[in-house]
């Protein structure tokens, strides 16, 4: 975190040095020699600082790195009782570019302060423009790695040596988390869910749609119908890199991964490629989509201004996650929304909903602290027990991923998409980078794959020119991934 | 002081000697300058170390593993169509902010040196936006240009002119001239001081005596004002070249570096690459190659405004 560091101490130079050369200037009270010498001493000290200083990075933050997997946990036979006795802080992370998990979660924090007077939860999340994996790599390069954190780069951050191992004696909490390198780093907050269309219903009755697509060609139609009645049919939070992955994932889990979900290691073998007709025919419908059918200010708008766009009649869908469910309703109680996958040409519905390796995960620094880990530990507990895990996944509309069951009151939209995960008919697969093993991608292409697909739609380019560059750039992350 | 005065330092003796270079400092200067040249190499000279050693290695950032690569990124700067495109944006919104910034501060010094009424008032509003923070800056000017909810778009709706409102900050046509235009706004202010300051500077007799000589307004500044303006544009232009080189916040909070990659600099391929995309290594030889192009330009600019000091 140098850089940014840098850039503040840049802008207390430029603040001092440009009066201070200005007044020299003004008051002739030095020589035209002293002045230029000056002037080029000043010009010359910014130059260098500028940039020399900008990524010297933070190799303190890996005196402790090392071989995670290695360091143990400590015992969880320190019981908690003793370690409530005791003053105890830590620090939390998590994604927080939605607000209802936001809330969702900063909720239990509080709730579990209140309920252990002695433990102090230091909340390090921040709503910023960055993608979580930004954030959360920051908040490393500045020593605030969270003590437990919400981790969705499980396999990254476990060989970096920062995240260890789950304590044995919470793997019971849960149904068969999955594994990375054999071993589980996370305790899942929940379980992957479909992500689909929430329409108005309003806005589908004012152009006619009476009834819902079964193929991908008479989803096209209705936009077509829903564009021809003035709306905007779909609104898209392009703004934030991560909603890209909604609509990019929906196309590439119909032509590629419901066919060959080891798609992601075959083209880290090279024996696949972007440019190959499956993954073009993905691009040209996004691309299309987005030409078509897409707010116009789709750049410009925040994942968290979709919800307002879609209840103030703007637009007409949005395809995100049941998270935003709750968004919806808060933004407007009145407002009448459906929810539905959308299937591909064939008429199969292909959904994410395979488990992935994400979730709370402690760092390699609080293991280290018997006191911080049994309150850490404690905390997971709490997250989970039904009473309080249940409020949770109600305020996001998330499906549950623990051995207990739990149990909320579902809206007509949430039962629609446990329908989906029930329906053994419908392909679950996972999106680019929830992948992992062999399958998992460059840690840094998901990022720059979606820009370059902004970047494919606002020049209106040729997809197979673009498909070849991802090619490209996927090599040479792998090659320097490997170097 | 009192022993030097009594010539007990040999170097002011060796100095009365003709023919003898005069030294301009004595030993127990260093004293003075030890504490800033401690404090500077602690805080640049050392950074600025690891960072050219970690431009030769593929460091990620977070992994303690930090292997030597030879020269694999300076050769993949040189080869990557995505940093030249950063480069040329950086060139681009360089020059265009550099030529702006100063029309537009010279433009509002004259203004504010002239005014009758309300100078202070003028001076403190044509000031003001330099107070802010860059990433301030940049929310602000994001949500005034927001396509939906946007306050621009909203007036040129309200005026009748609904079907020219575009997307300011997602179309690649209008997102790099956004940023400029905003970043004019915020930077213009501090250098109509560093004007300002000049234009006090000049003798009011030149233009006096030019004006009984028959000369206009137009004459007066074409001749007198502006050359006399030299000493002031060369801190100016240079400043703001530099500011520009550096330009980041506005670019994180408007746009990031999109649509796609439209606009992205060389400081802000950087910081992506570098904690983004998780290859410090790549990103600290990007670093390197921009403190090159700083010191080249820097040098450049300053031989060439000198000279046109010395010239006028």
């Amino acid at each position: 975190m140098l850089f940014l560091e840098h850039k503040e101490t840049l802008t207390d130079d430029d603040a001092h040095i440009g009066p201070a050369v200005s007044g020299l200037y003004t008051q002739g009270e030095v020589t035209k020699d002293m002045k230029n010498t000056i002037t080029k001493l000043s010009v010359m000290l910014l130059a260098a600082t500028t940039v020399l200083t900008a990524c010297g990075g933070n190799n303190n933050n890996n005196a402790s790195g090392g071989n995670a997997a290695a360091t143990e946990a400590p015992a969880g036979n320190n019981s908690a009782t003793d370690a409530a006795k005791k003053d105890v802080s830590f620090t939390i992370g998590y994604a927080s570019g939605d607000p209802a998990t936001k809330k969702a979660i900063a909720d239990t924090v509080k709730k579990f302060m209140e309920a252990n007077p002695n433990v102090t939860i230091k909340d390090l999340s921040e709503t910023s423009s960055a993608a979580y994996l930004d954030w959360l790599k920051t908040k490393d390069a500045v020593g605030e790695f969270p003590d437990l954190v919400e981790m969705r780069d499980t396999q990254v951050f476990a060989d970096a040596g920062k995240i260890v191992e789950l304590p044995a004696d919470l793997l019971d909490l849960f149904e068969s988390p999955p594994q990375v390198d054999g071993k589980v780093w996370n305790a899942p907050m929940q379980v992957n869910a479909p992500q689909g269309i929430i329409y108005s219903k309003k806005a589908y009755a004012d152009a006619g749609i009476t009834e819902l697509p079964k193929t991908y060609d008479e989803f096209i139609a209705i936009q077509e119908k829903l564009k021809a009645t003035g709306i905007s049919p779909l609104v898209v939070g392009g703004k934030d890199i991560f909603h890209m992955g909604f609509w990019v994932n929906k196309f590439l889990i119909d032509d590629v991964y419901s066919k060959d979900p080891d798609w992601n290691s075959k083209r880290t073998a090279k024996t696949v490629s972007f440019a190959d007709p499956a993954v073009v025919q993905a691009m040209t419908d996004f691309k299309e989509l987005f030409k078509n059918y897409v707010d116009k200010g789709w750049l410009s708008t925040a994942d968290n201004q979709t919800a307002s766009i879609l209840v103030s009649g703007k637009a007409a869908q949005l395809y995100s996650g049941t998270w935003m469910f709750t968004q919806i309703a808060e933004a407007d109680p009145g407002f009448e929304f459906g929810f539905y996958a959308i299937p591909d040409r064939q008429g199969k519905v292909n959904v994410i909903g395979l488990p992935s390796p994400a979730g709370w995960s402690l760092s390699v620094d609080a293991a280290k602290d018997a006191d911080k880990t049994a309150a850490i530990k404690d905390f997971i507990r709490f997250f989970f027990a039904p009473e309080q895990y249940s409020v949770y996944l109600a305020s996001i509309n998330a499906i549950p991923s623990t051995k207990e069951k739990v149990t909320y009151e579902t809206s007509e939209q949430m039962q629609v998409a446990l329908d989906l995960i029930a329906d053994t008919s419908v392909t679950k697969s996972l999106a680019i980078n929830n992948w992992w093993g062999d399958n998992l991608i460059p840690p840094q292409f998901r990022n720059w794959y979606y820009k370059l697909l902004q970047d494919m739609v606002v020049n209106d380019a040729d997809v197979t020119e673009y498909m070849k560059k991802a090619d490209t750039e996927y090599d040479n992350q792998v090659k320097a991934n490997s170097l | 002081m009192a022993t030097s005065i009594v010539n007990t330092d040999k170097s002011f003796i060796a100095a009365e000697k003709p023919g003898k270079k005069k030294k301009k400092w004595q030993s127990y200067a260093l004293l003075f300058i030890l504490p800033s040249f401690l404090l500077y190499t602690l805080f640049v000279i050392v950074p600025t170390a690891g960072s050219v050693y970690l431009s030769f290695t593929s460091w990620d950032g977070i992994s303690s593993d930090i292997r030597y690569i030879g020269f694999a990124n300076f050769v993949e700067i040189f080869q990557s169509p995505r940093v030249q495109n950063a480069l040329k944006n950086t060139l681009v919104m360089t020059i265009t902010l550099v030529l702006l910034e100063n029309i537009a501060a010279i433009a509002m010094a004259l203004m504010v040196d002239k005014v009758r009424w309300f100078r202070n008032l003028f001076r403190s509003i044509f000031y003001f936006p330099t107070l802010l923070s860059g990433i301030v800056m940049g929310f602000v000017w994001a949500m005034i240009l927001n396509y939906n909810f946007g306050v621009f778009n909203q007036i040129l709706t309200s005026v009748g002119l609904g079907d020219y409102i575009v997307d300011w900050l997602g179309n690649p046509k209008y997102a790099m001239l956004s940023i400029i235009l905003s970043t004019v706004w915020k930077g213009a202010g501090y250098y109509m001081i560093i004007y300002l300051a000049g234009l006090q500077g000049i003798p009011q007799e030149l233009n006096e005596a030019a004006s009984i000589d028959g000369a206009g307004g137009w004459q007066q500044f074409r001749h007198i004002t502006f050359p006399l303006l030299a000493g002031s544009m060369t801190v100016c232009m240079v400043l703001s070249m530099i500011s520009a080189l550096k330009i980041f916040d506005q670019i994180a909070v408007m746009t990031d570096g999109g649509p796609g990659f439209e606009t992205e600099t060389l400081t802000y391929i950087i910081y992506k690459v570098g904690f983004g995309e998780l290859r410090q290594g790549f990103g600290t030889a990007l670093a390197m190659v921009l403190f090159l192009i700083i010191l080249i330009i820097t040098v450049i600019q300053v031989k060439f405004l000198q000279k046109r000091e010395v010239q006028l």
